[in-house]
C-alpha cells in the first residue's frame, strides 16, 4: 500500500459549502471532525454565491403548515413529506443559531429579521443579507469553523468512500499534487452540492461537479430523481464567458419584470396571478417558451428590468447585482438586464431519513446532494434553509455513530491506485471530455425534453464515459476522477428523464401527453442504486 | 490574445520566471478565461485557484500589471501580465493564504443572543462583505515595515467590536496586530472588489477608541495636546506664513479667479518657503488670494490617530474662517489637508487642490529647469483626492526631463512618523529603492510630510511642485 499520508477522526465531513460546515460544527460535539474541501473551505460550494436569502416562519402572520404546504405545491408533489416537515418546522430555530452566531442579517423597522416575498410563497418569508445573504450565512458559519477545534483540510479531492463491507468507514483522498491520502472515520457525511457543472450554461461555481452523487452510488447508495433539474429562470447572457451567472430571484422579489423583445410583459400569459414570483419551473418554461417562439432579445433572453424601482432601494437591496452588471457595462437603474435561464439546482441525490442517513450505514448527505426534500422543484430561500437544517442534523446524527475499530480493505486501496494509474495511458484530455459533456447535456436535457434527445444524450455520455482519459502528471489526478464523476451524474440525469414519463417541477418531457396533475400522479420517486434504476409506481393511483 | 504569466514549480527548483502565452479567448473575456485557457489547451498542470466566476469567493485574486484584482471580473486585455499576489508562493499562481486567515478573528459569542438593531446592522455592514481575496494583504506596505496584520484583520476587529453580540475586547486584539501601523494610505481601499473604507470605517474608528481608553502612542497624545492648546500641529519656532502675508494678495494684472487659501500646518510654521513660492504662483496667473488670519490645523493628524474629540471645534473655525472671507472656493496645497477638508468637512464652499486648480483654469507655462525629476503621488493627494494627472502636467511643463515612477506610500502618514518612525523609516527605504531606480536627480511632490520624509530616506532634494513651477518663472 503506498499511502503514507493517513489521519483518522470521528467524523469526516466532505465539502465545505453552508451544509458541510454546518454539520463539522455540530460534528465536534462529539468527537474529532475533519471536513476536507477541495477548493478553499468556505469558497467553494455553491452557498456563499446564494444572493436572495433564507426561508423560515417567524412571524404570527405565517405559519409552519403554510411553509410546508408551499414547499410541497412548489415541489409538484415530489417531496418527501417527512423531509419537508422537518425543514419547516426547524428552519426558524436555524436562523436563530445563525443570529446567535453574528448573522448580519438585514432586520426590519421593530428589529426583528426583515422578510421578503419570493416565488411560489403566500407571504414574505425569506430573510436576507442584501443580495449576498448566503455570503453572510458562510462568513458566520467561518467564524463558528474557525472558533472550534475542527480540523481543515484544504484543496483535498475525495476520490472515493472506503468500505469495510458492513458500512462506509473513511475516504481516500488526493491533494493539490496528487498525493494520495486516506482519512479513517467512524461515520461519513457529503455535503458536496450539486452538478450544475455537467451544464453548459450554469450559475454553479466551478466546484458543482456532482461528486457526491458519485461518491455515494459508488459506495452503493441509493439516489433519487436526478432528472429534476432546476433551471433558475434569470442567468446572464452576456458577455459569453459570463453566460449562466445567477441573476437572483431578489430582482423580481423587490418588484423586477420579465418582457420579451417586443416589450410585452409575458408572464400574463403563463401565470397572471402569481407573475414574476411564480415557481422557478414555470418562470423558465415561460421565458424558454419566449425564446422558441422567436421574441427574444439579441443574445437570445428576455428583458428583467429593474429601472422603475427607485434608485437607492436598487443600491441597498441589490449592490451585488447593481455591481456586477456595472461591471459588464450595464447600469441596471437605467438599463434592463438581458436574461435567459441557466442550470441552477439538483433536487433530487442521494436518498435520505429525517436523521439524513442514506442507504449505506455510517454514509449521511446534507444540502443539494441530497434528494427528496423539494420534489420536483426548489422554492427560491430553501437551499440555504435545508443546508442548515440538514447539516445541524447530519453532524448530529454522524456524531452518534458508535466507535468501531477500523477495517481498512487493502483491496479497495489498491483498486483505486490501479485506477489511477491507468490514467497515463488514457488518450483524450478531461477540459475536451467536459466540454462535450455539457454541450450534450445542454443541448438535449434542458428545460425541453423528448425521448429522441435523451436517446442522443445516453448514447453521447456512454462514447464519453468509454473515452479513456489522459493525465500527464499527478496533478491532473483530481480532474480525471472529478471528470468521470461527472460523466456518472450526467448518465443518471438522462435515465432518470427518460425513466419519468411525465411532466413534473422542473421535469418536462414535451413527448408524453398525461391526464394527472402533479397531486395525483401515479409515479413516485426515480431511483438509481449501483446497476439498478426505476421509478416508483403508486398503485393506489393507478 | 498574448499574455505573459508568472510560473514557479518548486520540485523543478527553478525560480519564478515569465512565460509568455498566446490563447484564444471570447469577447469580453475576463482574465480567468485566459487563465482557464491556457490550463484547457496548453498546460493542464498550470496551478491558479477560481471558484464562483461571479466575483463573491474571493479565490482567483491575481495581480495584473501589478494591481491585484479578481481574475473572474477583470477584462482580459493584450499584453496583460498575470502574477500572484504578494504573498508566500506555493506554484504559479498559488499562494499560501493559511497564515492570513489564522489572523482572522471570530465572534466570540455567547449563547444568548442580546438585542441587536438595524442602527447596529447597518453599521457592521460595510466592513461585512469581504471576500477573503486578501488583495489588501497584498498590497499593504506597512505588512512587511512592522507587525501590522493588514487592513482585512482590522476590518474584522471593527466589525466585532461593533457588534453586540461579541464580548471580546477588540481594542486591545486590534493594538495587538498592530492597530497603529497603518499610514492610512488608502491603498487597500483602491484593490479591495468590495470597495471597503478599512481605512476610515475600521482603523480610524479602532484608534479612536483605543484613544478614550487613554492607549494611544505617546507621541500622538503629545501631539494631540499640542493641537488643542495652539490649534497647530507644529510649535511655533519662527515668524510663520500666517504672520507674515497679507490678508489680500491681488494677482498682476486680470483678475482670473479668487481663491481662499489654506496653508496648513507644516507649511505655515515648518517649510514656509513653498508656500510663499505658491502663493507667488497663483499671483502670476492672476489668481487673487485671500487668506484667512484665523484658520487653524484641518485636524488631519487628529482624525488619523484617533483623537475625534476637538475635530468640530476645527472643522468650525475653519469653515467659519472662509465663509467670513466670502470665497467660493478654498485652495490647499497640501495633500493631507486637502483631503481631509474635501472627505471630513461639509464645506459650504468647494475645495481644490493647488495642482487641480491651476490645470482646470489654465496656467502661465515657466521656462524649463535642468535637471531630471521624478514625482511622489502622495497617497492624500492620489488616493484621498483622485489627483493623479495634474500634478504631471504641471511638472512637464517645467521640469527639463521627467521620469514616472509607480506610485507606493513613503510611510509618513496615518501618524506613523510621529508614532512609530522605525516602520516610517523601512516604507521609506522600499520608496526610496524605487526612486533609485528612476535615476532621477530630484524628486517632486504635493505634500509637506512626503516632502520632509522622503529627503530623509533618499538624501535627494525633493521640492515642493510650486517651489519648482517658480524656479521656471523666475529664470
Amino acid at each position: 500500500m503506498g499511502i503514507e499520508n493517513t489521519s483518522d477522526c470521528h467524523v469526516l465531513v466532505i465539502g465545505s459549502g453552508g451544509a458541510g460546515i454546518r454539520a463539522a460544527v455540530e460534528a465536534e460535539n462529539f468527537g474529532e471532525t475533519i471536513i476536507v474541501s477541495k477548493t478553499i473551505t468556505g469558497k467553494g460550494g455553491c452557498t456563499v454565491m446564494a444572493e436572495g436569502g433564507i426561508n423560515a416562519v417567524l412571524k404570527d402572520t405565517d405559519s409552519i403548515q403554510a411553509h410546508f404546504e408551499d414547499t410541497m405545491s412548489g415541489g409538484a408533489y415530489l417531496n418527501d413529506e417527512d423531509l419537508v416537515r422537518t425543514l419547516t418546522s426547524e428552519v426558524p430555530d436555524r436562523i436563530r443559531d445563525l443570529f446567535t452566531w453574528g448573522a448580519v442579517f438585514d432586520l426590519a423597522k421593530d428589529n426583528c429579521i426583515a422578510q421578503r416575498p419570493f416565488g411560489g410563497q403566500r407571504c414574505a418569508r425569506t430573510c436576507y443579507a442584501g443580495d449576498h445573504t448566503g455570503h453572510e450565512i458562510v462568513m458566520t458559519l467561518l467564524e463558528k469553523l474557525r472558533s472550534s477545534s475542527v480540523t481543515i483540510e484544504n484543496e483535498v479531492t475525495v476520490l472515493d468512500l472506503l468500505s469495510d463491507g458492513e458500512k462506509v468507514n473513511g475516504a481516500i483522498t488526493c491533494d493539490r499534487e496528487g498525493n494520495l491520502g486516506l482519512i479513517t472515520a467512524d461515520a461519513v457525511i457529503l455535503a458536496t452540492g450539486g452538478a450544475g457543472q455537467v451544464y453548459d450554461t450554469t450559475t454553479n461555481s466551478t466546484a458543482g461537479t456532482g461528486d457526491g452523487y458519485a461518491l455515494g452510488y459508488r459506495a452503493g447508495a441509493q439516489l433519487i430523481d436526478m432528472e429534476q433539474v432546476q433551471f433558475h429562470p434569470t442567468g446572464a447572457v452576456t458577455p459569453y464567458d459570463s453566460r449562466g451567472r445567477l441573476i437572483t430571484e431578489a430582482v423580481r422579489g423587490e418588484g423586477g419584470v420579465l418582457k420579451n423583445a417586443l416589450g410585452e410583459r409575458f408572464m400574463e400569459k403563463y401565470d397572471p396571478k402569481r407573475m414574476e414570483l411564480s415557481t422557478r419551473d414555470v418562470v423558465s418554461r415561460s421565458i424558454a417558451t419566449e425564446v422558441l417562439e422567436g421574441r427574444d432579445t439579441e443574445h437570445g433572453g428576455v428583458w428583467l428590468d429593474v429601472s422603475h424601482l427607485p434608485r437607492e432601494q436598487i443600491e441597498s437591496r441589490l449592490p451585488i447585482m447593481l455591481n456586477q452588471f456595472l461591471q459588464f457595462g450595464v447600469d441596471i437603474r437605467t438599463q434592463p438586464m438581458e436574461v435567459a435561464p441557466t442550470a441552477h439546482h439538483f433536487m433530487g441525490g442521494l436518498k435520505i431519513t429525517p436523521d439524513t442517513l442514506t442507504t449505506v450505514p455510517h454514509l449521511f448527505a446534507a444540502g443539494e446532494v441530497a434528494g427528496g426534500v423539494h420534489g420536483g422543484n426548489r422554492l427560491g430561500g430553501n437551499a440555504l434553509a435545508e443546508t442548515q437544517v440538514f447539516g445541524r442534523r447530519a453532524g448530529l446524527s454522524a456524531g452518534k455513530c458508535k466507535r468501531t475499530a477500523r477495517n481498512i480493505d487493502d483491496k479497495q486501496i489498491k483498486a483505486a491506485e490501479d485506477k489511477l494509474n491507468s490514467f497515463y495511458k488514457g488518450s483524450t484530455k478531461t477540459a475536451d471530455v467536459r466540454q462535450s459533456m455539457k454541450m450534450i447535456m445542454w443541448n438535449n436535457v434542458g428545460i425541453y425534453r423528448n425521448e429522441l434527445d435523451l436517446r442522443v444524450a445516453e448514447r453521447g455520455i456512454e462514447k464519453l464515459q468509454n473515452t479513456p482519459l489522459k493525465i500527464s502528471s499527478s496533478r491532473e489526478l483530481s480532474d480525471a476522477v472529478i471528470t468521470e464523476n461527472m460523466l456518472l451524474v450526467a448518465k443518471l440525469v438522462i435515465e432518470g428523464a427518460l425513466l419519468r414519463r411525465e411532466s413534473r417541477g422542473a421535469h418536462t418531457r414535451t413527448d408524453v401527453k398525461q391526464t394527472w396533475t402533479n397531486a395525483d400522479s401515479p409515479f413516485g420517486h426515480t431511483f438509481f442504486v449501483k446497476g439498478k434504476s426505476g421509478i416508483e409506481i403508486l398503485e393506489n393511483r393507478l | 490574445m498574448k499574455v505573459t504569466i508568472s510560473r514557479y514549480d518548486p520540485v523543478t527548483g527553478e525560480q519564478p520566471h515569465f512565460v509568455e502565452y498566446d490563447v484564444s479567448v471570447n469577447t469580453a473575456a475576463r482574465v480567468l478565461n485566459v487563465l482557464d485557457a491556457v490550463r484547457d489547451t496548453i498546460d493542464p498542470t498550470f496551478a491558479y485557484r477560481h471558484c464562483c466566476r461571479g466575483g463573491q469567493c474571493g479565490s482567483c485574486a491575481v495581480r495584473v500589471n501589478g494591481e491585484p484584482v479578481l481574475a473572474c471580473m477583470q477584462e482580459a486585455h493584450e499584453g496583460d501580465v498575470i502574477e500572484p499576489l504578494d504573498l508566500p508562493r506555493i506554484r504559479d499562481l498559488i499562494t499560501d493564504i493559511a497564515p492570513v486567515m489564522a489572523q482572522i478573528a471570530w465572534l466570540n459569542g455567547g449563547s444568548e443572543c442580546p438585542e441587536v438593531r438595524q442602527a447596529d446592522i447597518d453599521d457592521i455592514k460595510p466592513l461585512r462583505e469581504c471576500i477573503e481575496c486578501y488583495s489588501c494583504i497584498s498590497s499593504c506596505p506597512a505588512i512587511s515595515a512592522s507587525d501590522f496584520k493588514g487592513p482585512t484583520i482590522m476590518r474584522q476587529e471593527q466589525r466585532l467590536n461593533l457588534d453586540p453580540r461579541d464580548n471580546a475586547d477588540r481594542i486591545l486584539e486590534a493594538i495587538d496586530k498592530g492597530l497603529f501601523s497603518c499610514t492610512t494610505c488608502r491603498k487597500c481601499v483602491e484593490v479591495c472588489p468590495k470597495d471597503i473604507d478599512t481605512p476610515r470605517k475600521a482603523i480610524e474608528k479602532l484608534r479612536s477608541e483605543a484613544m478614550k481608553r487613554g492607549l494611544s502612542l505617546p507621541a500622538h497624545k503629545a501631539l494631540a495636546s499640542l493641537i488643542e492648546k495652539t490649534g497647530r500641529s507644529i510649535e511655533r519656532k519662527e515668524t510663520t506664513f500666517l504672520e507674515q502675508v497679507a490678508d489680500v494678495i491681488e494677482p498682476e494684472g486680470e483678475v482670473r479667479a479668487t481663491i481662499g487659501f489654506f496653508v496648513g500646518c507644516m507649511f505655515n510654521g515648518r517649510v514656509i518657503q513653498p508656500a510663499l513660492d505658491a502663493i507667488e504662483l497663483l499671483r502670476l496667473n492672476g489668481i487673487r488670494v485671500i487668506i484667512p488670519k484665523d484658520q487653524v490645523c484641518c485636524g488631519s493628524p487628529l482624525i488619523r490617530t484617533g483623537f475625534v474629540g476637538f475635530i468640530p471645534e476645527l472643522q468650525k473655525r475653519n469653515i467659519d474662517a472662509f465663509v467670513k472671507a466670502g470665497v467660493d472656493t478654498v485652495l490647499t496645497m497640501c495633500a493631507g489637508c486637502g483631503a481631509t477638508l474635501k472627505n471630513d468637512y461639509d464645506t459650504p464652499f468647494r475645495v481644490v487642490d493647488i495642482t487641480e486648480f491651476l490645470c482646470e483654469i489654465g496656467f502661465k507655462a515657466p521656462s524649463k529647469v535642468a535637471g531630471t525629476y521624478t514625482y511622489h503621488d502622495p497617497c492624500h493627494l492620489l488616493r484621498g483626492q483622485g489627483i493623479s494627472k495634474q500634478p504631471r502636467i504641471l511638472l512637464e511643463s517645467v521640469a527639463e526631463k521627467f521620469v514616472e515612477m509607480p506610485a507606493r506610500c513613503c510611510g509618513a502618514g496615518g501618524g506613523v512618523k510621529s508614532g512609530q518612525p522605525e516602520e516610517a523609516a523601512k516604507i521609506g527605504a522600499v520608496r526610496a529603492e524605487m526612486v533609485k531606480k528612476t535615476g532621477a536627480d530630484y524628486i517632486v511632490t504635493v505634500c509637506p510630510f512626503c516632502e520632509f520624509h522622503l529627503h530623509q530616506v533618499t538624501g535627494l532634494p525633493v521640492k515642493n511642485i510650486a517651489t519648482l513651477m517658480m524656479e521656471g518663472h523666475r529664470k
